[in-house]
């Protein structure tokens, strides 16, 4: 077999092997660096020697990381786990670029400063993003120009935001939380965005100290870690701040009493959905707020109970949760099907089991697809969960069905704080819980998976878990024909 | 007519380039010390815009965006609406299987990442016939290094003896593969570009890059287990994303039963070179300038910033 990838010269110079099994961490990226700068520098500048193939070899004697000038490292953490730590320098010359891939700097460089934008119908097509549901893999959501500026509309009217605001950007743009309610409502109202690449609870307090902003928009998780930060250096958050706001999973009450106290601002819940570009649901800044509820629809959004078969619910009856308004999805991409599946006479069915109160709050009870069916009984993995994190020695608790043969049985996975028994925890659910609703099985986890968002990746504690980041050969097809 | 009245209807381009317009030096964005202008804000997407319409980006192609909280995510997502095409932003966690779907599904014709994900989008990237083009921002690098677990392996060429990419991709692979089964993992399998496993595990992995006129191979070689406790401590990451942020790694010890000595390494993979590139291999050592660039490179290596 002939390889025509390499081109052959006759009297090949032998390659040279550089071979350094106990090299350190800056070696790694030191040695090919020098070997490429004296063979770049050495044809135009220093000598005229240019060195032929060069084959490196390298260890390292201490364990080590290599790290960009973006990636967070904890310098005491490196210390006390015996970690070097090294940078990659910036070379003043062009940098490495992968094959066959173009350099963001150097298209920048290169394009012209004026551009005059395309013009675009309130229906066009903004963006898609993906959604993992609770089973298969991530779908498409369309959201048109429209949906974005309905969206900006509702949460700027809410939250009274001006170009005097500055907002903590720590929330992920490529979600939709941070991408509806931190980029477009920052950016289009005039405000400024604190960026934070690499959440950590350090750096967003860190960040938070510095920069003294008016709006911090964060998840469950980021409140939970920022009380504790506050609790443990005994500091409060900086005056300036006039509201938080919170989303994505809930917060639970005593955390939201614990950190108002502690750091003095507010904290509103709200609920939103990937489908309707983000919040459609808040508890209103200047009015009555409700622990354990969403609060109320925002200014575009209306909002609903219904049963199974899409009539609407009197204020206390539990049934799903739909929305309508100009800031909703006009569906799945390429996902006709879904599409449909998802909306009845113009309402989007979220998917969300819950109720609204007499006052016109709306509370979430669980996800409808989450609902275990028990010999013919339906079971709230919530209120199990609830039960759970009610013992002292639990932290965190996810409940779901899983098929037992026939039967269906419930399945606790919980995360401890403390010494406790499977048994103990069951007879604890005995005294909280119908006989029926007790978990047949309690599984101890170091720690439950979690979506970035802070939501419990539930599908990832099911048997049949297929984990997607694996790439698998019959996968990715037949390989090219050599 | 003031931005703020009139903004209330308007979306992201339009109030973007109304502010750059009527306050030009209101702060848009802040990061890592730097205070970037709405002005500046809207010169750079519209940077990006003629890029991307250099690249044959129209209305409605798909632009995928797989980036962190960086400027360039705004320059990138709002110089993609300019165009009137249609940004895929998505999760920077995802891995290969998820990015496969994602960027099939929606289409893309270009994506934005960090240079730090160019050896996972090359694996996938034969399989995506649409996409065009991969921009890669960020000299964003994070490697962690074991004692015994890894081994780095470096080869330096004249850019122009590589006269197909994807061609030297299936070549280097194919050396790296018999570099693997020779350490006795006869499980290990590859495909094309850049990683070489068992199952659905990483055992190696490389990445052929370019700079000026030389070509550049670097290979990550799995000898031992990676203990990636210390790591995740010391670059913070949630401990319930942990899963998420390091790829399933196998290593040799793992698939045999025993780490390979350096000696059978060094043996193994200049036997590998010698017959993959019908050339000799010699022991050598740095010649002057290149000594010289090693000793300014380590010096900055460790500085911290």
């Amino acid at each position: 077999m002939t390889w025509k990838i390499f081109s052959r010269k006759k009297h090949k110079e032998p390659w040279r092997l550089i071979f350094r099994p106990h090299g350190d961490m800056a070696d790694i990226m030191a040695l090919p660096g020098a070997v490429l700068e004296g063979q770049i520098a050495g044809r135009y500048l220093l000598s005229s020697t240019v060195t032929p193939g060069t084959v490196i070899l390298q260890g390292v004697s201490r364990k080590g990381i290599l790290a960009g000038v973006d990636v967070a490292i904890d310098h005491e953490a490196a210390t006390e786990h015996d970690v070097d730590v090294a940078y990659q320098p910036r070379s003043g010359r062009a940098s490495l670029r992968p094959a066959e891939t173009v350099n963001f700097e150097e298209m920048m460089l290169k394009a012209g400063d004026e551009f005059v934008s395309v013009g675009r119908n309130p229906d066009d097509l903004a963006c898609i993003l993906y959604t993992s549901g609770t089973t298969g893999r991530p779908k498409g959501v369309k959201l048109a120009i429209k949906n974005f500026v309905s969206e900006h509309q509702s949460t700027a009217k809410a939250l009274d935001v001006t170009r005097k605001d500055k907002i903590i950007g720590v929330l992920p743009f490529f979600h939709v939380f941070g991408l509806s309610n931190i980029l477009h409502l920052g950016l289009i109202h005039g405000a400024s965005i604190v960026l934070v690449p690499q959440y950590s609870p350090g750096s967003l307090l860190k960040t938070i100290m510095e920069n003294h902003p008016t709006l911090i928009m964060a998840i469950p998780t980021m409140f939970v870690h920022l009380l504790a930060v506050l609790e443990r250096r005994k500091v409060r958050l900086p005056e300036s701040i006039r509201l938080c706001v919170s989303g994505a999973a809930p917060l639970p009450k005593d955390i939201i009493e614990a950190f108002e106290k502690c750091s003095g601002c507010r904290v509103l819940e709200g609920y939103g959905l990937t489908e309707t570009a983000s919040a459609c649901c808040l508890n209103p800044p200047h009015g009555l707020c409700k622990a354990g509820s969403i609060g109320v629809p925002l200014a575009g959004f209306e909002m609903k109970i219904v049963g199974a078969d899409g009539q609407e619910l009197p204020p206390g009856e539990v049934g799903e949760i739909a929305v309508r308004g100009e800031g909703v999805t006009a569906g799945y991409y390429n996902l006709p099907e879904e599409t449909n599946e998802a909306f009845k006479d113009g309402w989007f069915l979220t998917g969300d089991i819950g109720y609204q109160d007499r006052d016109g709050y709306f509370f979430i009870t669980d996800r409808k697809k989450e609902i275990i069916i028990k010999g013919g009984l339906n079971i709230s993995p919530r209120e199990v969960e609830e039960v759970l994190l009610g013992h002292p020695a639990v932290k965190e608790a996810a409940v779901m069905g899983r098929k037992k043969g026939e039967r269906e049985e419930i399945v606790a996975f919980v995360t401890t704080k403390g010494e406790i028994s499977a048994k103990a925890l069951i007879s604890h659910c005995r005294q909280a819980l119908s006989s029926f609703k007790v978990p047949d099985a309690i599984c101890f986890m170091e720690a439950l998976p979690m979506s970035v968002t802070g939501k419990v990746l539930k599908k990832e504690l099911t048997d049949d878990y297929r984990d997607e980041r694996r790439i698998r050969r019959k996968e990715i097809g037949p390989g090219p024909v050599d | 007519m003031s931005a703020e009245s009139d903004g209330k209807r308007s979306d992201l381009v339009q109030s973007i380039e109304r502010w750059a317009a009527s306050l030009p030096d209101t702060v848009a964005l802040r990061f890592e010390g730097e205070a970037i202008t709405y002005e500046a804000l809207n010169r750079r997407a519209n940077r990006v815009a003629n890029g991307l319409q250099g690249m044959g980006v129209e209305k409605g192609d798909r632009v995928a965006i797989m980036l962190p909280n960086i400027p360039e995510f705004v320059y990138a997502l709002v110089g993609t609406l300019k165009l009137g095409a249609v940004a895929v932003p998505f999760n920077t966690l995802y891995k290969g299987g998820e990015i496969l779907h994602i960027l099939k599904d929606s289409g893309a014709k270009v994506l934005i990442a960090l240079t730090n994900f160019a050896p996972m989008i090359n694996e996938i990237r034969p399989e995506l016939p649409a996409l065009e083009q991969v921009i890669l921002t960020g000299e964003r690098n994070l490697l962690f290094a074991h004692p015994e677990s890894t081994a780095f392996l470096q080869l330096i060429l004249q850019r122009g003896l590589i006269k197909d990419v994807d061609g030297a991709y299936r070549k280097v692979g194919d050396i790296v593969l018999t570099v693997m089964k020779a350490l006795g993992v006869k499980e290990a399998w590859y495909k094309h570009r850049g990683s070489i496993r068992v199952r659905g595990d990483k055992i190696a992995t490389f990445v052929i890059s370019e700079v000026e006129g030389l070509a550049l191979i670097n290979v990550v070689f799995f000898l031992g287990p990676m203990d990636t406790g210390d790591f995740l401590r010391v670059a913070w990451v949630p401990p319930e994303i942990r899963d998420k942020v390091v790829e399933p790694l196998t290593s040799v010890e793992q698939e045999t039963g025993h780490r390979p000595p350096w000696d059978q390494v060094k043996e193994t993979v200049a036997a590998a070179l010698e017959e993959g590139f019908q050339v000799e291999i010699k022991e050598g050592s740095f010649v002057r300038d290149e000594l010289f660039a090693y000793e300014k490179l380590r010096s900055l290596a460790y500085k911290a910033r």
